[in-house]
């Protein structure tokens, strides 16, 4: 199981991001020169078009969404009948995935369990990137004594172990006698998520912030008279998005390994959600006499968390000038 | 009994604290070959959590060594817990309150003292006293006076440190005075806290507990803690359930899975419970052919309708949802085989069980229970809360998906955390659907059914029933001296129970436990243990 305060992101992220809005004025300056002006995001497409593992991670993703939005698209089992006589049947021609204990359809469950485990996922990013991103910006541009309280106190934080962490939040919320409903317990896994990643978002995006406000058209722009809101978002904003934007991309995939580690132990999404890591949840007693049942929903798991790393891989490649 | 001891079943582990005795149970397997009678039999064990004590200890580790130590006044027998007088000559009452107790005279401590009626009293006393503070203290809660040595309120001091129900006649008989009428208190003195102490027990304790003298076909010999308790035959033992071997091994593991290895591998002779992950799939089978040993147990499965919920106090909804369980079905598929479908409110290889009692409303039958549902007016969702942990999940949710099947409405399976958090939904009388009510019984007999469950107030009435028909059997029963009588008396309490379905009895577990290819013979008891006097080593 993945644990997503260890994303490859982390520390490397901040420094090349650093270094890369270092970059990026030289670039913005030496385009002029050619014959079409190219922007950063340009210039990474055209790199990205090229690479096949942007475009492979790219397909994955997209059937997983595919499958996320129409999951009747590609089985048209129901993932919560359940048929006895099956229990445990190893993959056919009828189930592609075989049955499970309670007789479900592996191959049914495996495409509707998607849905909750990219939700988690998407929400627990957007919610990482967004806090992240608004504090990490705040502190890098102001003053500094507001940026080492802020950078203490995600400090706190990222010094929480992140399972443990989790576990506490959950359990704390949720008493044993409860029984919360789902969207509860998806908001408060979604919730522990960006509780306790938020602060490596934090950090990509204070650094980027420290190296863009002392270039010279942030200067200009301040000597002009511009107001901090209008530097923050047209000047700063711009150019210190990507570096968060590829930490955000690795992380999405991360954070559905999270989802799964959760799951497993029984204080993330329960029965009767479908979602792969309550899927291999619910098969670790029977990995011996019935691997199938646990061997899918952990390959969709791995296969998913694959493609968004390779995915944030490549694009932190392209909009890495210094690596062209 | 009190609350403290109803052993509701957290795991099925759980289910061997509740007896240790000399009794035996279902099958047993012999094969030919030259028989050892000095043989070693090695079996397996875990940490005794107390002292050696008979009334300190009641999980399954230590009562396994007190229960080889000590002999109590009757024994059960292999096929359904009857009792037979073991170091008793005879139990006689009229009232079923006031017991006359004669005990054969002969019998030897393991130290040469004689045992005499007075050593029962003075054990039965210690037991009781809540100064001494053992474990199994509450089993003297029938006998009069047992509130003055064991106040309820645990701070409370206790006014005497003697019962009065307690009284010695001579030094072969004395008489117990209970409460109130008790037909099964006969029964209930084969359970190891009534077992007798020697007086240099009483002269001193400390030195005692590092070697415990006992009356039972097997003294104490040595003790490596984590390790390994070594039991060797008492030769002058009286008893008929003497052994037939000389030293027994009572080796302690910290796995199960481990010492399912060196079973299989020969190195340990007995295991009363196998791994769940030699249960997946039936893999005990292929790895242990006929040394598989199997007995019915004191359990019973059942899921509870909170009556107090108004849709659940319609029987036709609740004969309906019983019809719609496919038993066989499930116990042969999620659970393994471990367990076989119920068919009424107590459980096979109990004096007094009869064959079908809950008739054809635990049968499967899903047009019926279609037909019921429809004539019910129920119209919505079902859940089965439980605890989750403990393989507690998967059979109810097989449960809610051929209840929601059988019967086209929605089922969800709702999990507590723990079953302490379960309990207390249930204790609180929280429970918004059915809810899962397995019982373990403290002792053989089918009041331990009935009473505590289905009497009104009962301490694990769970489905809050009440039936003034039922309360006044049970009544009558209890007060029924003769046995026979009394058992009659409980089944005609039990067949009224089957008509009103308070709750629906789903499964019994079996007994599965294993002997090594090193032995002739073995035998699994109901309380799933091993029934010493039935090893036989090979030669």
């Amino acid at each position: 199981m993945s644990d997503p305060g260890s994303v490859s992101g982390g520390t490397g992220l901040e420094a090349s991001a650093a270094a890369g809005v270092d970059q990026l004025s030289h670039v913005d300056d030496s385009s002029q020169k050619q014959k079409k002006p190219r922007s950063l995001w340009s210039d990474a497409w055209g790199e990205l078009r090229r690479k096949p593992t942007f475009i492979i991670s790219l397909v994955i993703i997209a059937v997983i969404v595919l499958m996320a939005i129409w999951p009747t698209l590609f089985t048209s089992v129901d993932p919560r009948a359940a048929n006895l006589d099956k229990s445990l049947q190893p993959p056919s021609g009828d189930a592609w995935f075989g049955y499970d204990l309670q007789g479900y359809d592996v191959y049914a469950r495996a495409m509707h369990g998607a849905r909750a485990s990219l939700l988690v996922g998407i929400f627990a990013t957007v919610l990482t990137v967004l806090i992240g991103s608004i504090i990490g910006i705040f502190a890098g541009y102001a003053k500094t004594w507001i940026d080492s309280v802020l950078s203490r106190f995600a400090d706190i934080f990222a010094g929480i172990p992140f399972v443990l962490g989790a576990i506490v939040i959950l359990t704390t919320l949720n008493a044993p006698t409860e029984n919360p409903s789902v969207t509860r317990i998806i908001t408060q896994v979604v919730l522990s998520i960006a509780v306790l990643s938020w602060p490596v978002a934090m950090r990509i995006m204070r650094s980027a912030t420290l190296v863009a406000k002392q270039q010279d058209y942030v200067k200009a722009a301040r000597g002009l008279g511009a107001s901090p809101l209008r530097i923050v978002i047209r000047h700063l904003l711009p150019n210190t998005v990507a570096p968060v934007l590829v930490y955000a991309t690795i992380a999405l995939g991360a954070f559905i390994g999270a989802e799964a580690t959760l799951a497993f132990l029984g204080i993330g999404l329960r029965p009767p959600v479908v979602s792969w890591g309550v899927m291999i949840s619910e098969s670790r007693d029977y990995f011996q006499s019935a691997p199938h049942m646990l061997l899918f929903p952990a390959g969709f798991v791995t296969i998913t968390v694959l493609a968004f790393v390779m995915l944030g891989d490549a694009v932190r490649d392209a909009l890495d000038p210094k690596s062209r | 009994m009190s609350r403290s001891r109803v052993a509701w079943v957290a795991l099925p582990a759980a289910l061997a604290l509740t007896l240790s005795a000399c009794g035996g149970g279902g099958g047993g397997t012999t094969s030919s070959g030259n028989e050892n009678p000095d043989g070693t039999v090695s079996i397996y064990g875990t940490e005794p959590e107390n002292q050696l004590l008979p009334a300190a200890t009641t999980e399954a580790g230590g009562s396994k060594i007190v229960d080889a130590l000590y002999s109590r006044l009757v024994g059960y027998k292999a096929e359904d817990g009857s009792t037979y007088n073991l170091m008793a000559e005879s139990i006689t009452t009229s009232d079923a309150k006031v017991y006359d107790i004669k005990i054969k005279s002969g019998w030897t401590f393991h130290d040469g003292t004689p045992v005499k009626a007075k050593n029962f009293v003075d054990a039965w006393n210690y037991g009781a006293y809540a100064k001494n503070a053992q474990q199994a203290g509450t089993f003297f809660a029938p006998i009069a006076g047992y509130s003055d040595v064991h106040p309820d309120d645990e701070k409370a001091e206790p006014t005497k440190d003697k019962m009065s129900g307690l009284e010695v006649v001579s030094d072969t008989e004395f008489k117990v005075t209970l409460s109130a009428p008790n037909s099964v208190f006969k029964t209930m003195i084969g359970y190891t806290p009534f077992s007798p102490l020697p007086d240099s027990f009483f002269a001193d304790p400390k030195a005692f507990e590092a070697k415990p003298i006992g009356n039972g076909p097997m003294k104490f010999v040595s003790r490596t803690p984590n390790a390994l308790i070594k039991l060797e035959r008492f030769d002058d033992y009286k008893g008929e359930d003497k052994v037939h071997f000389k030293t027994l091994d009572v080796k302690i593991y910290s796995s199960q899975e481990t010492a399912y290895q060196d079973l299989v591998a020969g190195k340990l002779d007995f295991m009363e419970a196998l791994p769940p992950s030699a249960k997946v799939g039936e893999k005990y089978k292929a790895d242990l052919g006929d040394q598989v040993l199997n007995a019915n147990l004191l359990g019973q499965s059942a899921i509870a309708f909170p009556l107090y919920v108004p849709a659940f106090q319609n029987v036709k909804l609740r004969q309906a949802v019983s019809m719609a369980l496919n038993r066989e079905q499930i116990t042969k598929t999620v659970l393994a085989g471990s367990y076989v479908p119920a068919d009424g409110f107590v459980p096979p290889g109990i004096e007094g069980y009869e064959k079908g009692v809950c008739g054809e409303f635990c049968t499967y039958n899903p047009e019926k229970a279609k037909q019921l549902l429809q004539e019910s007016g129920f119209t919505g969702k079902l859940t089965i809360q439980s605890n989750q942990d403990g393989g507690r999940k998967e059979p109810l949710e097989a449960a809610c998906n051929s209840i929601k099947q059988a019967l086209g409405i929605e089922c969800e399976f709702v999990g507590a955390t723990n079953f302490g958090a379960y309990r207390q939904i249930v204790n609180g009388k929280q429970l918004t659907g059915m809810g899962r009510s397995d019982w373990s019984a403290d002792y053989p007999s089918i009041e331990n059914f009935l009473n505590p469950l289905y009497r009104t107030g009962g301490s694990s009435n769970d489905s809050n029933y009440s039936n003034a028909e039922v309360d006044k059997i049970l009544k009558e029963a209890d007060a029924t001296a003769d046995s026979a009588a009394a058992i009659k008396k409980y089944q005609e309490a039990h067949k009224l129970i089957a008509k009103d379905l308070p709750s629906i009895p789903t499964w019994n577990e079996k007994g599965i436990g294993a002997r090594s290819k090193n032995l002739l013979a073995a035998k699994l008891t109901f309380t799933r243990d091993a029934e010493l006097a039935a090893f036989r080593v090979k030669g």
